[in-house]
């Protein structure tokens, strides 16, 4: 089976093995079809080797998280992320690879009234304790109100910037969207709300990872609209700012590449306007926060640095020792492969423990929802320097 | 046909841990080097019995045994040949520190660095530091003895091994050396260490402890002529310092590592060494302040000490990810790892270049300088019709010039299945007999990795009936990639 992919991408890889450690699949298995090296090696055997694209080979890529960590170990430099997104991609395409309601799950991601809705539906049946949330990849309590954002008013001809809000975390985190705005509105700096442009609100990246590339090209061409003008755009999840990122590589026009150089992750911003920030207030916090590092923050936007430039003035942080390995959230990973993302996430917990730290940090709204399923207490950077700032309640 | 096989192997393991799926077998069909096999049933075992249950269910189905570990090696050593039952030891990750011994018991499956992270809040770390070894596995260091940059002074695995527990080819059980000071009898440990698979599969491996240094110094000198450099580190030895590693990276190699790291190796040198000294603090300084003056009077144009830990991993990660990083030129790559006396250096790697240039290939040299361990390595892209038979006569003529140069034919990547056609260059028939037969009284049937190390007919009475034909088969079948 043809895979849509460049050929040269995928002839980069030497095999030579030092993503192995680096994958948290092959970390919990030791196995070679759950590395990044067999998942190439499989693909290659797909596209030109004429393998069929059998149950094993499905199987290899749909257990990938995609943490795109063997791309920051790559001393060859492989597009990794490229490689699986072209194999689902052609999977899709030429056999019936996402089923139905996946697809639809996908697309409705991008109406984002019915979404907000539905998920207060869910939080009313979720009361009656006939949901079981946990496997279901559910907050234990999914938010029964979500209050309007209102972003501060600050002094006129002030610089503006605009905040990308989403599609689940905005259902589910919207306390998260109104810590960012409260410290943007601290630097002295307007922000804007998106557009609500039909279609817009999803960027995509989920589509993308499930190589539902059409679904994921009108969800991030919408998405780019509802942001026009110069002005930077400012996001507060990682996944999505990987995606909004990249999206020249993913729509190919030269709007959609000068679309990308606008976006900045929310802690990038923040740490270049530290100075503009007042002083911390109240006591100092008495426990150390594990900064965990969303993959797509790390290992896709290489940001992650920046959430401790922005923390440390105001909180004691703690290095967790595993180098930045998945947590096993995955976007809907968590949910589709709930062993794998179990197994990998007790890994992520055991390093927290060793850290001694009770507070996780993380900047990406998978990775925190599948972090407080395991029971800790996981906060979004944004929201612990909001507090620190007494800019919102702890 | 695997039926059988799979339902009793199921049976001692667990069905989760025996696969037998094709597109599987052909991820298994390779290792890190450019050869390709053809895997049967593949196995993860847990435990030391389930090695031993795999390996008797094998010979009961008269079924070779290839044991594999992370499948780093560059030598073909894991490459499994008409379908044997692989072993694979990926699972297997128990680790016992123990103190009052001053070693740690490990099974083969315990990654290199993994050990060594785990050793680190108890002021200890493994020494050998093979490039691979973030994803190396012990076992496949003790199959290959590996070496690494820090092995000039601490040095190779064998070393560092006191205890084998091994599941013998027929599944039986033995205790290769021990933790007494001198263990009674025959030194099987040493044999065992570096015999590549062939003597049956370690399941538990007692490694020294080595002692954190108290300090660490990491140098950077950079030269506009590799002779230069090459002149410094026999200067280095001989004015009398021995440093825990020195490593040479030529211009090409440097170039291609810089686009990765980033660690400031300065890309238009003719050629860096990297020079590490370590001990007590004031050893350091001295030793430091001796391998600077050494180098600046061999001709550096510059000597940069690390300033702290930070830096000093960069400078390393440039060295260790080298091999990966010459895909940013050219997306195959094929070495030796051949040994040349330090005092050849020199003359071997204007031999190499010179090779290269005529075979109209590109050659990147970055080696163990301390050891004389070259790697060069040829850049190639396999989709350019041809190229492989001019990248394997060149890959030749390097082994020549080496073995010419009174060196030998493999400093740590093992022989495997890559460089068993050049054992003769180096081993005459009574050598390649003696070795056959330490080899069968481990291994008499031929199970345990067969075809891999000693080429077909390194026994006295088989030249016969084996040679030719068998060898040949086994390299004219598409095992190059």
């Amino acid at each position: 089976m043809k895979l849509p992919l460049v050929e040269d991408e995928l002839a980069s890889c030497v095999s030579c093995g030092l993503c192995l450690p680096h994958c948290p699949t092959f970390r919990v298995t030791g196995e070679e079809r759950y590395s990044p090296r067999g998942r190439i090696e499989a693909i290659r055997q797909v596209h030109v080797g004429n393998q069929p694209a059998d149950a094993s080979f499905v199987d290899m890529m749909d257990t990938c998280l995609q943490c795109r960590g063997c791309e920051t170990a790559c001393p060859s430099g492989v597009p990794f992320g490229h490689l699986m997104e072209a194999a689902r991609q052609g999977l899709n395409e030429q056999t019936r690879y996402q089923p139905w309601y996946r697809r639809v799950g996908y697309r409705t991601l991008a109406y984002h009234r019915a979404l907000v809705i539905g998920s207060r539906a869910l939080a009313l049946v979720q009361r009656s304790g006939l949901v079981p949330s946990r496997r279901l990849g559910l907050p234990d309590r999914l938010p029964l109100r979500v209050p309007a954002l209102r972003p501060q008013t600050v002094a006129s001809g002030a610089a503006r910037v605009w905040l990308h809000t989403g599609c689940v975390m905005d259902a589910w985190q919207r306390d998260v969207h109104a810590a960012a705005l409260a410290v943007i509105g601290a630097t002295g700096t307007a922000v804007t709300l998106p557009e609500r442009i039909h279609g817009a609100g999803c960027c995509g990246a989920l589509a993308t990872h499930a190589g539902l590339v059409g679904v994921a090209r009108a969800q991030a061409e919408a998405t780019m609209r509802s942001f026009p003008g110069e002005d930077p755009v400012l996001v507060d999840s990682a996944g999505c700012g990987a995606q909004l990122k990249d999206l020249g590589h993913l729509l190919g026009t030269d709007e959609a590449s000068h679309f990308s150089t606008r976006v900045r992750d929310i802690h990038e911003w923040i740490a270049e306007h530290l100075d503009r920030l007042p002083d911390g207030v109240g006591p100092r916090r008495t426990v150390s926060v594990a900064v965990q590092d969303p993959c797509h923050l790390r290992h896709v936007q290489r940001a992650h640095l920046s959430v401790r430039r922005v923390l440390a003035p105001y909180l004691d942080l703690v290095e967790l020792d595993d180098e930045g390995l998945c947590c096993g959230a995955g976007g809907a990973y968590s949910v589709l492969q709930p062993e794998l993302a179990g197994d990998i996430r007790t890994r992520k917990l055991e390093s927290i423990a060793r850290s001694g730290a009770t507070l996780v940090a993380s900047a990406n709204p998978g990775c925190s929802l599948h972090l407080a399923a395991a029971g800790l207490t996981v906060r979004h950077p944004v929201q612990l320097l909001a507090e620190a700032l007494g800019l919102v309640d702890g | 046909m695997d039926g059988t096989l799979v339902a009793e192997l199921s049976a001692s393991l667990s069905p989760d841990r025996v696969h037998n799926d094709h597109l599987e077998q052909v991820l298994y069909g390779r290792d890190a080097s450019l050869m390709r096999g053809d895997a049967g049933v593949v196995c993860f075992p847990l435990t030391t019995a389930e090695v031993q249950a795999c390996v008797r269910a094998a010979l009961r189905h008269d079924r070779a045994i290839v044991p594999r570990g992370s499948g780093t090696g560059l030598a073909g050593g894991a490459v499994p040949l008409e379908q044997p039952l692989l072993i694979v030891t990926t699972k297997m990750t128990g680790i016992e520190v123990d103190l009052d011994n001053r070693v740690v018991w490990v099974q083969p499956g315990v990654i290199n660095l993994d050990l060594t992270r785990h050793l680190k809040p108890l002021g200890f770390h493994f020494a050998p530091d093979p490039s691979s070894q973030q994803s190396c596995s012990l076992g496949g260091n003790v199959a290959n003895n590996s070496g690494g940059p820090h092995c000039l002074a601490y040095g190779v695995t064998s070393a560092h091994v006191v205890a084998i527990e091994v599941v013998l080819p027929n599944g039986e059980l033995a205790v290769l050396g021990g933790l007494g000071a001198d263990p009674a009898g025959v030194d099987l440990r040493g044999a065992f260490v570096g015999s590549e698979g062939c003597m049956g599969i370690a399941t538990r491996i007692a490694v020294r402890l080595t002692p954190n240094p108290p300090a660490v110094a990491t140098l950077l000198a950079d030269f506009v002529e590799p002779a230069q450099a090459a002149a410094a580190v026999s200067a280095i030895i001989a004015a009398g310092v021995v440093p825990a590693a020195i490593e040479m990276m030529d211009q090409r190699i440097t170039q291609a590592v810089e686009a990765f790291v980033g660690a400031g190796y300065p890309t238009d040198a003719g050629a860096i060494v990297l020079v590490e000294v370590d001990g007590l603090p004031g050893g350091v300084a001295f030793e430091t302040e001796k391998v600077r003056e050494v180098c600046m009077a061999q001709g550096a144009r510059s000597v940069r000490v690390a300033a702290d830990e930070a830096e000093r991993m960069l400078l390393w990660k440039g060295r260790k990810t080298a091999f990966g990083a010459v895909a940013r030129v050219k997306p195959n790559y094929y070495l030796h790892d051949t040994v040349v006396p330090r005092t050849k250096l020199l003359d071997v790697l204007r031999q190499v270049y010179a090779i290269a240039d005529r075979h109209d290939l590109i050659v990147m040299n970055v080696f163990h300088a301390g050891d004389g361990n070259l790697h060069p390595l040829l850049v190639f892209d396999a989709r350019e019709p041809g190229i492989l038979d001019r990248v394997h006569a060149a890959g030749e003529e390097i082994v020549r010039a080496s073995l010419e140069a009174g060196g030998v034919l493999s400093g740590e990547h093992g022989i495997g299945l890559e460089k068993q056609p050049f054992m003769a260059l180096q081993f005459t028939q009574p050598d390649l007999d003696a070795q056959a037969r330490l080899r069968d009284a481990f291994d008499p049937d031929g199970r345990c990795n067969p075809a891999k190390v000693l080429p077909a007919g390194s026994r006295c009475g088989d030249l016969a009936h084996l040679d030719a034909h068998h060898r040949e088969r086994l390299l004219a079948d598409g095992v190059w990639v």
